[in-house]
């Protein structure tokens, strides 16, 4: 049972680092969970990502992949709840405060403050992911082709993910 | 429009749960509550997404919680959430068992390393377009950067780069500092 605890307790505080979303928790997840306790490889660790993005739902459902790696079904619910229900329930705890509070000068400062930095953990995520992902000029130009489809705004995401998985599966028959 | 029916609610979240693939859900939120609804402001949704910005956690689950406490109380908060957790919840895990278990034929794998790097180009124009309005504050740009080097190519621990970029940045913008443009 103590790696289910490990498990949990480890996703528990990568949902507390959560800041500005999910993409900033990245790296620090990739090292928790690819170098640290070795639960999966590094490739795998994308893919999930990659599942994530292309399913329902907020892309930290990843961790259910990686739980259900460590602990099948129990280890996914497990994994799953810890990266949710406590920064939820804080959510939950604050909300209705927040109305009063949200004009106080500290709360604006501290959204002026959060956000840069919640950017820069965004952009580390970026680079989390581009180094495992991006293996050789083909899968560059799939990132490099998605980046200028999506900025145009011409697909949606989902559709453009799932593209580039066919197009490889394509040119690799 | 306040005290939307629980089921109603449940109903409405899950759908956008299941639509919104892939990023920017919290645009989805936006179109299916202010604009095609009506049950919130556009100031109210606004106020729900930046507190769950700024609070530690995945921000669809904290939008979530947020707007559902607003429309329905708990109740809304607790089937919100569950509803745009769970759909997504189960699929990954059948997902993920296929994917372990051996039963993914090998194309599936050769796909996935397309669709990996084709995520990449996603999240580099989601950050950049979240970007631009993310740099008001004092010394912006330079607690981004400092974030990035550090936990990205250098790999400091991501707790310890919140406790010490964000302490330098709360520092730089806290209220009363003279020529901030913000005080109260």
């Amino acid at each position: 049972m103590s790696h289910l605890a490990t498990l949990g307790w480890t996703f528990l505080r990568l949902s507390l680092m959560c800041l500005g979303g999910g993409l900033g928790v990245l790296p620090e997840m990739e090292r928790q969970v690819v170098s640290v306790h070795r639960w999966v490889t590094a490739r795998e660790f994308v893919d999930g990502y990659a599942l994530s993005q292309v399913t329902p739902g907020p892309a930290m459902l990843v961790a259910v992949f990686i739980g259900y790696r460590v602990g099948g079904a129990l280890g996914a619910l497990l994994a799953g709840a810890a990266m949710f229900l406590p920064t939820s329930a804080l959510t939950w705890a604050i909300a209705d405060r927040w109305e009063r509070l949200r004009g106080r000068p500290w709360a604006v400062a501290a959204e002026r403050a959060l956000a840069p930095l919640g950017t820069g953990l965004m952009a580390a995520g970026v680079y989390t992911l581009a180094r495992s992902a991006l293996v050789d000029q083909l899968t560059t130009a799939y990132a490099v082709a998605a980046a200028l489809l999506l900025a145009g705004g011409w697909l949606p995401p989902a559709a453009v993910v799932l593209a580039a998985g066919l197009v490889n599966w394509l040119i690799a028959r | 429009m306040r005290q939307i029916r629980t089921f109603v609610l449940t109903r409405v979240f899950g759908w956008i749960g299941l639509i919104s693939i892939g990023g920017g859900r919290a645009a989805y939120f936006h179109d299916a509550l202010v604009v095609r609804r009506r049950w919130l402001t556009h100031e109210e949704f606004l106020q729900g997404l930046t507190l769950s910005q700024i609070l530690p956690g995945p921000t669809v689950s904290n939008l979530t919680v947020a707007l559902g406490l607003r429309l329905r109380g708990t109740a809304g908060a607790a089937c919100g959430a569950l509803a745009v957790l769970l759909p997504g919840a189960l699929i990954l895990l059948a997902l993920s068992a296929l994917y372990f278990g051996g039963g993914v034929a090998p194309g599936v794998g050769v796909a996935l390393r397309g669709m990996g790097a084709a995520v990449v180009g996603f999240v580099f124009v989601t950050t950049a377009r979240l970007a631009r309005g993310a740099m008001r504050g004092r010394g912006a740009p330079w607690i981004a950067a400092l974030a990035f080097l550090a936990v990205g190519p250098l790999r400091v621990n991501t707790l310890l780069v919140i406790l010490l970029a964000g302490g330098l940045s709360l520092w730089l913008n806290r209220p009363g500092r003279r020529g901030a443009k913000h005080a109260a």
